[in-house]
């Protein structure tokens, strides 16, 4: 990134990072836990999976290594957001469950078994 | 159901790539720093003051009094320094901000720098926490990069630079002022406070040190301003606490909730209850340091108030659940060993009351105790309590005090009926085959290491109470339910 000089610069980058989040916000967006509990139950294949299988696929989309939800009971977790619909957790996700997600949920929208309700 | 959590400390946790400075920005990242810059040092202090926020660190201090205080000691160099050792076990809430948001510490500790005028802060942390150092590190290149940390920040003029220092992993060494004696190279003993370390902290400069959590609390508070804050939580405990929740509860994770939520609502909405459909018996809070709260309190709101009067404290906010298999003496038992072991050693009450304490302990649970031990255990608890330097010493009793104020009745079977009721003290329990249930399988007889068990295959099983180890093998394998425990 490049050095903000001013606080005009900081606010100039901070609206145009917004209208980009906002872009993808239209996009499929995969959220991967990726913090220590997250690594330890075998998430990084699951991101890679992700990574691999997504851009097959007939659809826009964004994946992102994240910190952890505090689900510690479901690692590994994975949040997936379509566009105009709520947040989706999905828990103790393999690369099964992975192609489950894609195939069921991302491409057709429908549920399968396994998903987090957050109290 | 209506999520009962609310998420601040935590906001950005599982919603941002933590390696990604811009997806930081786009969620109001170093926002809060640009506000601060563009206004005077007295305002930021004036709205972490009315916002209300106390110390997550276990202490509980107003975090805006400690800014000012440490703002008004007069000194050409200040410090600023990020507590991220999280030596309670069963604790991961620091690690997992700093694993999923480490920006909003570093945005943090410059706003503080700011408000106090300190142009240098440290962030404390155990070796043991890679992921999270890693990602320290590339978020403070990042930031560093971008001008939103180092020289000149946003051509303010403002300087503020952050480096990182490794903690072994003694718990002791998260206390503030062994903290800073363990980072100027020397051994992390704590020391007399006054001076505090506003005062006279590291390298003798004036210096502020803060908690992870209520750092990560920071940006949010200024962004939102302090009403937000303050209109959530108790009279007198702002905001959302993390808890760790570990232990025989369903759920096993981090978890942000208001001030003021029960332990019911913890424990059994948001928990998912206990596992397996056993009762509930306590959850301990505070770690080594705090206490056990019962039945009796599941509806009380938690704060930083209502555990101290229920004998316990917020600490950093571990919170084991505990179900009718837990022996509360053997629970005790377990913190002293820990605090023993992590003792400094620098003070007799602390180096030699807890071995006391933890040898009388290992007696009861021994079914070697007396009602006299009961009596000694308390008395013993009060004086380590009132003559340690430090908080460790003062608070490692608290585990003894509070089992043996809610469940005198478990002590005192352990010493005067001999037994225990969760069947965990091993000298108090015995493996008896039922005559009538066995059906002479000889599953038990080939499980047991210690060769304690007769019979022929077909008759019925014996097991030799001199010779079993009450390893509990032959329990495990009995398919037939004809071992119990007594
Ligand atoms: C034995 C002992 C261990 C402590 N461990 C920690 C710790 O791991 N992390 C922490 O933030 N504070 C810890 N503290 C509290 C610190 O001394 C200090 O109060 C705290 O870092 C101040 O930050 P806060 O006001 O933001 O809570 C510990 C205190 C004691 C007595
Ligand atoms: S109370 Fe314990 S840990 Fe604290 S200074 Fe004394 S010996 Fe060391
Ligand atoms: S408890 Fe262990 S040692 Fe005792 S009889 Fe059973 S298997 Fe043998």
């Amino acid at each position: 990134m490049k050095q903000l000089k001013n606080f005009g610069e900081f606010e100039s980058l901070r609206q145009e990072l917004k209208v980009k989040e906002a872009e993808n916000e239209k996009k499929v967006r995969i959220y991967i836990a990726m913090a220590t509990c997250s690594i330890a139950s075998g998430s990084a294949k699951v991101l890679e999976y992700f990574k691999e299988e997504m851009p097959k696929q007939p659809v826009e989309f964004v994946i992102k290594p994240t910190g952890c939800l505090g689900l510690c009971h479901s690692e590994p977790t994975v949040e997936v957001v379509l566009p105009g619909s709520g947040p989706v957790v999905f828990g103790k996700v393999d690369t099964k469950r992975a192609k489950l997600i894609i195939d069921e949920y991302i491409k057709n929208g429908k549920l399968i078994d396994g998903v987090i309700e957050e109290n | 159901m209506k999520s009962k959590q609310i998420k601040i400390a935590l906001r950005n946790c599982g919603h941002i790539d933590p390696e990604d400075l811009s997806d930081y920005i786009a969620r109001d990242g170093y926002k809060a720093l640009s506000t601060t810059l563009s206004g005077s040092r007295e305002t930021v202090v004036q709205t972490i003051i009315k916002s209300g926020l106390r110390g997550r660190g276990g202490g509980g201090f107003p975090t805006g009094k400690k800014w000012e205080l440490a703002a008004a000691v007069k000194g050409d160099k200040k410090y600023v320094i990020c507590n991220a050792d999280e030596g309670d076990p069963g604790a991961f809430m620091d690690r997992s901000v700093l694993e999923g948001d480490p920006h909003s510490v570093l945005e943090a500790m410059a706003v503080c720098g700011y408000a106090i005028g300190a142009d240098e802060g440290y962030i404390y942390i155990r070796a043991e926490y890679p992921l999270a150092i890693k990602r320290l590190k590339i978020a403070m290149a990042q930031a560093k990069e971008a001008g939103l940390l180092g020289q000149n920040i946003l051509g303010t003029g403002f300087n503020f630079e952050i480096g990182l220092k490794y903690g072994a992993g003694a718990f002791v060494c998260g206390e503030e002022t062994a903290l800073i004696k363990s980072m100027e190279g020397n051994r992390g003993e704590p020391i007399m406070k006054p001076p505090y370390p506003a005062q006279k902290g590291f390298m003798g400069k004036p210096t502020n040190v803060n908690n992870v959590e209520t750092f990560a609390n920071i940006p949010a508070i200024i962004n939102k301003g302090a009403d937000w804050f303050a209109s959530i939580g108790t009279e007198g405990s702002k905001g959302t606490k993390v808890f760790a929740l570990a232990g025989k509860v369903k759920n096993v994770g981090l978890v942000e909730v208001p001030m003021g939520t029960t332990l019911r609502e913890l424990i059994f909405d948001i928990g998912g209850g206990i596992v397996g459909g056993k009762k509930f018996k306590a959850a301990q809070t505070g770690g080594p340091s705090g206490g056990c709260l019962t039945e009796k309190h599941l509806d009380t709101p938690i704060d930083y108030e209502s555990l101290k009067a229920a004998g316990s404290m917020m600490g950093s906010g571990g919170l084991i659940v505990m179900d009718e298999d837990n022996c509360m003496p053997a629970v005790a038992q377990f913190y002293l060993d820990f605090t023993v072991e992590e003792s400094c050693g620098k003070c007799v009450p602390c180096r030699e009351g807890n071995k006391v304490l933890y040898q009388i302990l290992n007696k009861i649970t021994h079914g070697n105790g007396t009602l006299e031990d009961l009596k000694k255990l308390k008395d013993l608890s009060e004086i380590i309590k009132s003559t340690s330097l430090c908080g460790l010493g003062q608070t490692a009793p608290n585990p003894v005090l509070s089992t043996l104020n809610n469940f005198y009745d478990e002590y005192y079977e352990h010493v005067v009926e001999k037994k225990c009721r969760a069947k965990v003290c091993r000298a108090l329990i015995k493996y008896i085959i039922i005559p009538d249930k066995c059906v002479g399988c000889g599953a038990c007889k080939r499980a047991c290491p210690a060769e304690a068990i007769s019979g022929e295959i077909k008759q019925k099983h014996l097991i030799d109470q001199d010779k079993c180890i009450k390893c509990g093998a032959c329990y495990q394998k009995c398919k037939f339910n004809a071992i119990i425990i007594e």
